[in-house]
């Protein structure tokens, strides 16, 4: 890959989508989570682009004018930085489409609307995943999407459009999880920080533009593959959300020692797992892919057990030997999810730790300590004894 | 014990014929002598007990407690528990009017109001929970919540055979509800509708009514493969005829407290009447329980025809947003000792035309009946809440505003600052925001709010 050129490209994309929105292409942003079918909007014609900044202590105090803090800080950021209107990617929106997720993004979105200076569209999510009026239910709000989009943006959603879309969209994905699954060498080919960029880079970037970068990655990394062993412990990272700008929790485990492999979030990092149908209806095959099919986010219904044999399914695979949970603070559903699986994960003896994080710098020092002891820990477990 | 009962409304007949009951049910639930007394003292304290309607509204909470607590070894062979779950109680009060051998129960109310208000021992319910996984801290989790997993924690609910929960409103209870099922092995069962709501819409809230009622049909099928016998529509029915009577009668309190000056009672009594909504009674218990209503409903109106009140007449009028707490009457009572009547909350309104939020809206399904509940203030979008309260305030020509947000709700808790701006730009009356948890007495902070509330008294009173 050559990395100049996406770091351009990224630093470019703010010009080149205040070029195109000149020429009167809609910019439609929407909240992460995985929830919300770019394919639709990007086969409205219009540019999607996934709202996930985060970390920054800044815009999500800023927040706190509007909401207490017991709104998430990802979500309070989302309210700081269009109150604070200095980052181009939120000032420059024409509509959000906000999908109806966690009661954090679901007040977000609301308080959005209440502002009404922008059009919102609320994708409503069936928090039940198994039975078939909710898929029926948000099938419906999907075709509801579009009807919306061409209104907005005069243009026809044909579905010979969606199914380009959902083929671009595939490619990524499963470029994705190329990359990924290279991560289950004993020598990862690169360092979970760089996946997770990379991961968020194509939340902003043409989506074209991605596609080749990540070809062109995955056939470098492929022909780079090492067949030493790195020493690192390798650890799972699970959590609702890792932000765009977030890593600090990365930074703190690579520099203790640790090497995170793989990772399960739900919001912040682009869901690869599963293809989605290109047969068929579009609109049910992408209903059926963006809901039934995935790994439920800790919101839905009867989630735990799901997330957990996801979880213990990735350790084994990626030869995980710890588990570090990183929960944002107030994060009521993660918060209490996390008892069980630290429970669970204790009856198989793999070490755990919790953390959360309210993008507070004056945290990184006792974090920093708890990552330490825990990476030391897992050193002196069975894999690295 | 027997003063207890009468100061609860047993009449001298009912007593004798109940207190070995209500004594089995205090032993296994740890209520003491020592306990009694404080519930006597508390009872005088904060509460018009006098007054023959508040006595049975407390009766009907005692019992409900006693008859929980006695449910498995009075043979009853199916439990079914409900908790958060809107309209739930009316399918419960159709089972328990149909059945012997099924016992519905929604323990948070009675739990709360007996446990809470009357014997002040409701903190080691949260204690339990916290002692699980929902631990105390900034997270702030629900204690409503935590009510329940309490209970489950310390033994004092039976098990139930299913567990019952909606997600209308949040994440914390499906969550709890997974987690009991994952733990306990609990079987559970959650019914939901998708709040995406759009600003345009208000108040059209169809398509999340009848979301809600397919998931409550699917609901139904669940409890009738657990319990063996069909619940037909027109045993919903029956209960919705009979609970709108029950809330008529609520209503007319509502209007009258609202219309008075001074008011007739004070702003404790309003949980003894809201927190009956969720208590699945089954009919005949229910038409007991109307009884209690317009009994007080008489008593408040003979007061008022005398020109009585709880506070002096030109008590600044107060509009609460949340209910009174539902498990410690500390704070509506100083705010009547400070002066000021809350004559309304915001749950008592809904979306369509100023009607009280509990009435059965005019549909024959009786399951899209059941859903109207999302017409209410707490279910509606922001934008549709602060219309709701805007047009309450306005009709009720308040003084004041209470706005004590309920912390452990990321959902309402995150429309109250912007409620407050709106209400003081829109109407130009003061608004006093309290971070607030509605069901944990352990919130109350007597000289801050003393403080607090006696400012927000002359602010009311330099302006008028």
């Amino acid at each position: 890959m050559n990395e100049e050129q996406l770091a351009k490209h990224l630093r470019d994309r703010p010009v080149k989508l205040k070029e195109a929105k000149e020429k009167g292409v809609k910019i439609i942003g929407y909240f992460p989570g995985n929830y919300v079918p770019e394919e639709i909007i990007y086969a409205s014609g219009a540019i999607p682009i996934c709202l996930t900044d985060g970390g920054n202590p800044h815009p999500a105090d800023t927040a706190l004018s509007v909401v207490p803090q017991i709104i998430c800080p990802f979500a309070r950021a989302q309210l700081g930085e269009r109150l604070l209107k200095t980052n181009p990617y939120y000032s420059m929106l024409d509509m959000l489409v906000a999908p109806i997720t966690c009661q954090h993004l679901k007040k977000v979105a609301e308080i959005w609307e209440y502002y009404g200076d922008i059009k919102v569209f609320k994708l409503g999510i069936p928090h039940q995943s198994d039975g078939n009026f909710e898929l029926e239910y948000f099938t419906d709000r999907l075709r509801a999407l579009k009807d919306r989009l061409e209104a907005f943006t005069g243009k026809e959603i044909t579905n010979a459009k969606i199914r380009e879309a959902i083929e671009l969209y595939n490619r990524m994905r499963g470029l994705f999880k190329n990359i990924s699954l290279l991560r289950r060498n004993l020598s990862p080919p690169l360092t979970a920080l760089d996946f997770v960029k990379l991961n968020h880079a194509s939340f902003y970037a043409d989506p074209a533009f991605m596609v080749d970068t990540l070809e062109s990655l995955c056939k470098e990394l492929e022909k780079s593959q090492r067949t030493d062993k790195s020493n690192r412990p390798r650890l799972l990272l699970v959590g609702p959300n890792l932000a765009h700008g977030d890593y600090e929790i990365l930074k703190l485990i690579e520099a203790a020692g640790g090497e995170v492999v793989v990772e399960e979030l739900c919001e912040g990092m682009r869901y690869y797992w599963h293809p989605i149908g290109n047969n068929g209806d579009p609109f049910q095959s992408l209903a059926q892919g963006y809901l039934m099919d995935r790994v439920p986010c800790a919101f839905m219904r009867s989630s735990a057990k799901k997330r957990l044999d996801f979880a213990l399914q990735l350790i084994a695979d990626f030869r995980a030997s710890g588990v570090i949970w990183y929960e944002l603070q107030c994060c009521e559903a993660y918060d209490q999810e996390s008892y069980y699986f630290s429970k669970k994960m204790n009856e198989r003896n793999i070490p755990m730790l919790i953390v959360e994080s309210n993008y507070d710098i004056s945290d990184a020092g006792p974090l920093r300590n708890r990552i330490d002891a825990f990476i030391e820990l897992v050193k002196g477990g069975p894999d690295h004894a | 014990m027997l003063e207890l009962l009468t100061l609860c409304g047993y009449e001298a007949n009912e007593m004798e014929m109940e207190l070995p009951r209500v004594r089995k049910a205090f032993t296994k639930l740890g209520i003491t002598n020592e306990d009694i007394e404080v519930g006597k003292k508390r009872l005088t304290t904060y509460f018009d007990i006098e007054l023959k309607g508040v006595r049975k509204l407390f009766g009907v909470f005692v019992r409900e407690l006693v008859n929980i607590t006695l449910a498995k070894e009075e043979g009853k062979k199916k439990i079914i528990h409900g908790c958060m779950a809107p309209s739930f109680e009316i399918l419960g009060s159709a089972l328990r009017s149909n059945s012997k051998d099924v016992f519905v129960l929604v323990p948070n109310p009675p739990f709360m109001v007996v446990f809470g208000f009357i014997f002040d021992k409701f903190v080691p319910i949260l204690e339990a929970a916290e002692k699980q996984w929902m631990k105390s801290g900034l997270v702030s989790h629900c204690a409503m919540v935590k009510t329940r997993l309490g209970l489950f924690a310390l033994n004092l609910i039976p098990r139930p055979d299913l567990l019952i929960t909606s997600g209308s409103l949040c994440e914390t209870s499906p969550k709890t509800n997974d987690l009991l099922h994952e733990l306990y092995d609990i079987p559970t069962h959650c019914y939901d509708t998708v709040q995406d709501r759009e600003f345009w819409e208000y108040p059209d809230s169809t398509r999340a009514i009848q979301l809600s009622a397919k998931g409550m049909r699917r609901m139904v099928q669940r409890v009738q493969e657990e319990v063996g016998f069909e619940i037909t529509d027109e045993m919903l029915r029956e209960v919705l005829r009979v609970k709108g009577s029950f809330t008529a009668a609520v209503n007319k309190i509502h209007e009258l407290i609202r219309s008075s000056d001074p008011v007739p009672i004070g702003s404790t009594h309003d949980n003894l009447m809201m927190w009956l909504g969720p208590v699945p009674l089954s009919i005949d218990s229910l038409i007991l329980a109307t009884d209690a209503v317009n009994t007080l409903y008489n008593e408040l109106q003979e007061r008022v025809d005398r020109g009585v009140g709880a506070l002096e007449k030109g008590s600044p009028k107060i509009f609460s947003i949340l209910p009174v707490h539902h498990t410690d009457p500390r704070l509506e009572h100083l705010v009547n000792q400070v002066g000021m009547a809350i004559v309304a909350t915001d749950m008592e309104f809904n979306a369509t035309s100023g009607l009280p939020a509990s009435t059965v809206a005019a549909t024959n399904d009786p399951y899209e009946a059941m859903s109207q509940y999302l017409q209410s203030s707490l279910l509606h979008h922001l934008g549709g809440r602060i219309s709701i309260i805007l047009e309450a305030c306005k009709r009720l020509k308040v003084d004041g505003v209470l706005n004590h947000y309920h912390v452990g709700c990321r959902s309402v808790a995150g429309d109250a600052f912007i409620i407050k701006d709106e209400i003081t730009k829109k109407l130009g009356i003061p608004v006093l925001s309290l971070e607030w948890e509605n069901f944990d007495p352990r919130v109350y902070q007597h000289e801050q709010y003393k403080t607090r509330l006696e400012l927000f008294k002359s602010m009311i009173k330099t302006r008028g």
